[in-house]
């Protein structure tokens, strides 16, 4: 295991010759410690710093080039900080880097692809590996009024399995800032990669990832997004090609809507080959601001699909709304597809059922949100419920 | 808390619910340790007075007293009257999508020393184990859902139950296991070792009577009690001449 910490307070080409000189890469240096502050902190968006429950990690904290992070590398699986693999591979940057996602998409991968000091995170799994424990990596914005240019590369070799965990977030006293993302997934034969991100941003940051996942014939793509404390602004736009014979996918995504914020949860799924499926699943409560639930499949072979949205709009006195979109879109007549989206408050009876058993009113409103998010979302593990039951909890409470 | 004889005493009570009198100067006392069983035909207000005793919004006290141990709850939420240990079992309950009913459960039991040990054991003796992780009241057949309901009074082990047609759409064979559970509830127990707990029962069958005590019966008749006695005699009364009967009673009185 290796750490480099935060105080080493070297510059970007130390660490790459750390790394690069190091003869064992498996045991570089002593794990150190991570303030207590920001541990806390990365607790929260489900980064667990010194946790046996992770296979390994990488915090990229600010724009600094050096990111702490911890490896655990084998001959299996390979986590590097993205300029660090892009200097030592040379195929990553002809075979991968931004193919699944266009340089000149829009002005933010623009922007991202013109960066010159890119941050982020490499990893590559193996054929045939399976990580058993979850990897987690942060994107930790602790200074204020901060862009955080930030590009990812996830590729999953055929027969490969890995969970990621990825948190946001901004340290509490951190008001402004901006995150623009791109995260690319390559998904192989028979590989599976389920992707968790946790949003804690603070209300002034504006956030813009841009995702590209690619899936190859039988791959799994699972992608959970919870967003707790809701930016300014966020707009994201993954885009899924499902390439391969039985590719599939499923999104959920949960967000919390607080005043002043605005949320944009759409997204695209490319079926391009015969058997694949997608499930998109967006659960939003909306306490004010305004949150946009989008969603579109695309079916340009026999396949099937379904864009599920459902909302909670709580009081907002009027200043606050929901909007959902949920699309569907075919090519092909053998394809399958189908769509549903309701917005609705929360029955007054039920409430009321509820502290017929003695909850508070509070108490009852955040179990019933904590029910209404979770339905029809089964095994999502103890820590996605943990994060959910907490937007639950703020979402009946008030912000913490 | 001051000393009491009547677990409940309702007085002179007026409700109101969309511009429409519900309940008409009704008065009902029952003395700690008894079970009462509320008679009446559709539309009499029954249903009304246990909402209102609960404390349900939609049920708006225009005049009158609810009082509870001798405290006056009138003005108290849902919240409250069921932590002091009023509990009530609906006749149609909400259904609360993604709400478990062991979540719910796990709430009311959360103060006890074992809460997954007990809430087991509560549900074996409501036969509803198969129903713990399923969302409150979804998709519950009749009898289920009273099962269901009195599985969640059993844990919340009220002083005074409420329970509104306990029996509907329960078939012969669960009625002995409702019936069992409903006795249950009512038994003394360790905090209360020598004095039932008390209870208020709607129904219109008088087969769910016949398995456990009831102290007296009271004929509900246009949002008021028309007539009060002896349990077996008032059933017996119904049973032969109908409410109709009761009425003309009650209009002669």
């Amino acid at each position: 295991m290796n750490i480099i910490n935060e105080n080493n307070n070297k510059d970007k080409n130390d660490i790459l010759d750390v790394i690069q000189n190091e003869e064992d890469s498996k045991n570089l240096i002593e794990p150190q410690q991570i303030g207590l502050a920001d541990k806390k902190a990365l607790a929260g968006v489900g980064v667990l710093i010194g946790s046996e429950s992770r296979s390994a990690t990488m915090v990229v904290r600010d724009r600094q080039p050096q990111p702490i992070y911890t490896l655990n590398n084998s001959d299996e699986f390979e986590m590097l900080p993205i300029f660090v693999a892009l200097k030592r591979y040379e195929w990553l940057e002809k075979q991968y880097s931004f193919k699944a996602v266009a340089r000149d998409f829009d002005e933010i991968t623009e922007k991202c692809a013109a960066d010159q000091k890119p941050i982020g995170f490499f990893i590559h799994v193996k054929k045939d590996a399976k990580v058993i424990l979850p990897c987690q990596t942060a994107m930790y914005m602790a200074s204020n009024n901060l862009t955080q240019i930030v590009h990812n590369i996830v590729i999953l070799e055929e027969n490969s399995q890995l969970e990621l965990i990825t948190g946001c977030m901004t340290e509490t006293s951190v008001k402004d800032g901006r995150h623009l993302a791109v995260e690319e997934h390559y998904i192989g034969k028979n590989a599976k990669l389920t992707s968790t991100m946790v949003y804690s941003w603070g209300s002034g940051v504006m956030v813009f990832p841009h995702t590209g996942t690619i899936v190859s014939e039988n791959g799994r793509y699972e992608s959970n997004y919870i967003s707790l404390r809701a930016a300014k602004q966020v707009k994201m736009n993954p885009q899924t090609y499902l390439n391969g014979k039985g590719a599939s996918t499923k999104y959920l995504t949960v967000v919390l809507g607080t005043p002043g914020s605005f949320i944009d949860t759409g997204g695209n799924v490319y079926m391009n080959a015969e058997g694949t499926s997608a499930e998109l699943l967006h659960r939003g409560v909306c306490t004010g601001g305004i949150m946009h639930q989008s969603g579109l499949v695309i079916a340009n072979a026999p396949c099937k699909g379904h864009v599920d949205c459902a909302s909670l709009l709580l009081d907002t006195a009027g200043k606050g709304y929901v909007q959902s979109i949920p699309g569907v879109e075919s090519h092909h007549p053998d394809a399958r597809l189908s769509h549903e989206a309701s917005i609705g408050k929360i029955a007054p009876e039920q409430v009321e059922y509820l502290m017929s058993r003695g909850m508070k009113e509070l108490e009852a409103i955040s179990m019933i949100i904590r029910g209404f998010l979770g339905t029809g979302i089964e095994g999502l593990g103890a820590e996605l419920d943990a994060q959910i039951a907490e937007i639950a909890e703020i979402a009946g409470h008030g912000e913490k | 808390m001051k000393s009491y004889i009547n677990i409940l005493e309702v007085r002179d009570l007026c409700v109101q619910a969309g511009g429409k009198n519900l309940l008409d100067h009704l008065n009902l006392t029952i003395p700690d340790g008894e079970v009462h069983a509320l008679l009446g035909q559709n539309g009499s207000g029954k249903t009304s007075l246990m909402m209102t005793i609960m404390g349900f919004s939609g049920y708006t006290v225009t005049q009158g007293q609810i009082l509870y141990k001798g405290q006056d709850i009138t003005e108290f939420d849902i919240c409250e009257r069921a932590r002091l240990g009023i509990a009530i079992a609906q006749q149609r309950p909400s259904t609360i999508d993604g709400v478990k009913l062991r979540s719910v459960l796990l709430y009311i039991l959360r103060n006890e020393e074992n809460p997954e040990e007990r809430l087991v054991k509560l549900a074996q003796t409501a036969n509803m184990e198969g129903f713990l992780d399923r969302s409150v009241n979804d998709g519950l057949s009749g009898g289920e859902i009273k099962r269901a309901e009195l599985l969640q009074l059993l844990a919340m082990s009220p002083v005074f139950s409420m329970m509104d047609e306990p029996d509907s759409g329960v078939d012969i064979e669960s009625l002995a296991l409702v019936g069992g559970l409903i006795n249950k509830l009512f038994s003394p127990d360790e905090k209360r070792k020598a004095k039932r707990n008390s209870g208020l029962i709607i129904t219109h069958n008088g087969k769910i009577l016949e398995l456990f005590n009831i102290d007296k019966a009271h004929v509900m008749h246009n949002g008021s009690i028309g007539c009060s006695g002896n349990p077996a005699i008032i059933l017996d009364t119904i049973s032969k001449y109908g409410y109709e009967e009761c009425v003309r009673c009650i209009g002669r009185q």
